[in-house]
């Protein structure tokens, strides 16, 4: 029993790092409609100019702000520069996913001679260990779930009470209408660029942060578990993804308390297919902070 | 790595203005049986993706071999090139990857690489290629292959895992281990120690718990915590690039403490010693880790010129000399020199002509002259010797099945990330082990 309640706490650790990535990832699909598998790269990209910074001798949590603003940019010249052109030329949406996965491999290979294959860590990967009755958690892990939390009910303010959101919204319901209605389209996707870029670039420090150590190859698996969590909310949903990293952070701790630990995965992705099986649209679809307002 | 590939970019309409010229010219520098032209030798293996760590191991060997056999005159004039040929460790990527590496370059000699990860889908198309390869895969189904161009100078898994086993009960300066947790990764290679050593440790009384991993995971917090309420002595591992992050959730869990851990000779590697380091400092890893790997001198006239070409190569591959005391970058390096006395010695161009020489050069035959260096065994060959060749790695000894074996040697790593050897298991102690195991 205490060696469930001690995964229901690692749970909440995961959960947290899997929403951060997995907002960010929907929001790029539900505003400007764009599946984009280089999440993952930018994400690892973000972790390593954290990590230059942090050996430079400036706190991670500094440097973290560096990785996020780093990963604004970096999103915003990737789809001013790449997505936009193929977008603006009418490349289906098949098109633009094969698009982004050659980014992704350029992006990974691009950065491969300059950092390397070998792991590396942050200078502030251990913290103080604090025991709760069975649930254990360093502060490094306390303060990103905090993080997570805070950056949640931000995206949600945002989202509901701001005229970007509002704006936002348009734009996702229907671009051609917001855009006769006054709304400065492209300009709102840029900010969403920078934004869910943001979001990205924060993702990527906080997971590998969480992971101790990474390489350049974490960035397929940030993605896989960020796009599961995404599309088991439904896609473009940011509520459902909150959802979807709340359903997975737990179910691949819990059932690895209970279960053969090399299942995880199975057990949380077997639930991905059952959910895509009886509800296709994802949890959430329905319902979701990018409807259309009012 | 991204330069050597422009470079390439670069190189391949070069040669292939320089294949248009010697059409034009008629063949130069042909010797013979040899041919002409330069010989490649293809590293496939992994370059990207989870184990991309093991293929610059195996580039380095070729390397280093290269001007061995380039400064003394070639294969009969022709110059050995390197070339990688990336399976990214997963078996979809690597059949293509070979197939690819065969239909493009005729001027194959030999083939290094092909680890666990993709073994089983590369070997049997090399082989039809009757191209020899080396191969650095523990796999049992290796263990009788049938398959003629195969070799394999390290050997199957299971003896990693007895090696581990006998650290327990015969290595020297430690407390008694009496638990043990297995924590491996959920891939093919690492999986095949569970049994052998699960085996091996309960004939000798001790009590032993299985904690495999998902390889590439982002965290094991839920898989430490299972592990820690066993309450092991000593943890036996092989979970490359999950490592750093494992062993870092074990100490922070563990209020800051490490458990002993005992690794498989793969984990003789500069990346998994920088991995293991990063999370859970240099001194954790003095103090705690032990390991097993092959019996390797680290001296000689052989390895002497191995290290040496290994410093040179790092003008084309900067972590070159990192692999100097890794042992399938020492077992590569002799394989590739083996098939380049075994094509001088036949006098052959043609695979299947020189390839069971290999065999013949690396075991000797009654009354064959030894010999360390290329060099050595080209003058030996060209005197009308038969040669035996013990090499950077030491002798050699191929049964019928191509696979060559040797004993293991108990070490731990000091902190600049060098093998330091504390014991070695007598062939009595092995045998016993591997009575123990019983597969």
């Amino acid at each position: 029993m205490s060696l469930l309640i001690a995964a229901f706490g690692f749970g909440l650790v995961s959960m947290s790092v899997i929403a951060l990535a997995a907002v960010g990832f929907t929001m790029q699909f539900g505003i400007t409609n764009m599946i984009n598998l280089a999440y993952g790269e930018v994400m690892i990209a973000s972790a390593y100019l954290a990590y230059y910074v942090n050996q430079a001798g400036v706190s991670i949590w500094i440097a973290m702000l560096g990785g996020a603003a780093f990963g604004a940019v970096f999103s915003f010249l990737i789809n001013r520069f790449v997505y936009a052109p193929f977008q603006r030329k009418g490349t289906a949406l098949l098109g633009m996913v094969i698009v982004s996965l050659a980014v992704s491999l350029m992006i990974a290979n691009g950065m491969l001679p300059i950092v390397g294959y070998f792991s590396v860590a942050y200078r502030e990967r251990f913290s103080h260990l604090l025991r709760i009755g069975a649930i254990a958690l360093t502060v490094n892990q306390i303060v990103i779930i905090v993080l997570a939390v805070a950056v949640m009910l931000a995206i949600h303010a945002l989202l509901r009470y701001t005229r970007l959101g509002k704006a936002m919204r348009a734009t996702a319901a229907n671009p051609t209408l917001a855009r006769n209605c006054g709304i400065p389209t492209q300009r709102v996707i840029d900010v969403v660029w920078l934004i869910t870029g943001g979001l990205c670039g924060l993702a990527g420090v906080v997971a590998a942060l969480d992971s101790d150590s990474f390489t350049i190859a974490s960035g397929a698996g940030f993605l896989i578990t960020a796009l599961a969590a995404a599309v088991l909310g439904g896609a473009g949903q940011p509520y459902g993804a909150m959802l979807g990293a709340v359903i997975i952070g737990l179910i691949t701790e819990l059932s690895a308390a209970v279960w053969a630990p090399d299942y995880k995965q199975v057990v949380a992705f077997g639930i991905l297919v059952l959910v895509m099986l009886l509800r296709p649209q994802g949890l959430l679809a329905k319902r979701g902070a990018l409807a259309a307002a009012g | 790595m991204a330069g050597g590939r422009w470079r390439r970019l670069l190189t391949v309409p070069s040669v292939g203005l320089l294949l248009v010229l010697a059409g034009c010219g008629g063949s130069s520098g042909s010797t013979g049986g040899l041919g002409s032209g330069d010989l490649l030798v293809g590293v496939l293996a992994p370059f990207s993706g989870a184990d991309a760590n093991l293929g610059p191991a195996y580039y380095a060997a070729c390397l280093a071999a290269a001007p061995a056999i380039n400064n003394n005159g070639g294969v009969g004039g022709r110059h050995i090139t390197c070339q990688k040929f990336d399976t990214r460790g997963e078996p979809a990527d690597a059949a293509p990857a070979a197939n690819q590496m065969i239909a493009s370059n005729s001027n194959l000699m030999a083939v290094v690489g092909c680890t666990s990860d993709e073994a089983s889908a590369v070997a049997p198309i090399v082989d039809k290629a009757h191209i020899p390869m080396f191969c650095m895969t523990g796999q049992s189904e290796f263990n009788k292959t049938k398959l003629p161009y195969f070799h394999r100078l390290v050997p199957a898994d299971i003896f990693d895992a007895y090696g581990m086993v006998g650290w327990v009960i015969y290595g020297p300066s430690h407390p008694a281990w009496n638990k043990v947790a297995l924590v491996f990764g959920d891939d093919i290679g690492s999986q095949s120690f569970v049994q052998p050593a699960t085996n091996a440790l309960q004939h000798f009384g001790k009590t032993v718990k299985n904690f495999p991993i998902h390889l590439g995971a982002s965290s094991f917090r839920t898989e430490v915590q299972s592990m820690l309420a066993f309450k092991p002595d000593v943890i036996f591992t092989e979970a490359l690039g999950s490592a750093g992050t494992y062993l870092g959730e074990v100490k922070e869990l563990n209020g800051g403490q490490t458990i002993p851990f005992i690794g498989t000779s793969a984990t003789i590697d500069p990346a998994w010693f920088k991995d293991v380091t990063s999370t859970i400092s240099v001194n954790d890893v003095v103090q705690f880790y032990r390991g097993v790997d092959l019996g390797y001198t680290f001296s000689g006239t052989a390895y002497d010129e191995f290290k040496a070409n290994l410093q040179t190569a790092a003008s084309t591959f900067a972590n070159a000399p990192k692999y100097g005391q890794r042992g399938s970058t020492l077992h590569l390096y002799d394989g590739i020199i083996m098939t380049a006395l075994a094509m001088v010695a036949t006098n052959s161009k043609d695979p299947t002509v020189y390839n069971p020489k290999i065999k013949e050069i690396a075991n000797g035959t009654s009354g064959a002259t030894v010999v360390h260096t290329y060099k050595e065994g080209l003058d030996a060959l060209h005197a009308g010797k038969s040669i035996r060749y013990t090499g950077a790695a030491g002798q050699n000894n191929f049964d019928q099945y191509n696979n060559s074996q040797s004993g293991y040697i108990l070490v731990k790593y000091d902190a600049q990330g060098g093998e330091v050897q504390l014991a070695s298991l007598t062939p009595e102690q092995t045998k016993k082990l591997s009575d123990a195991g019983g597969l």
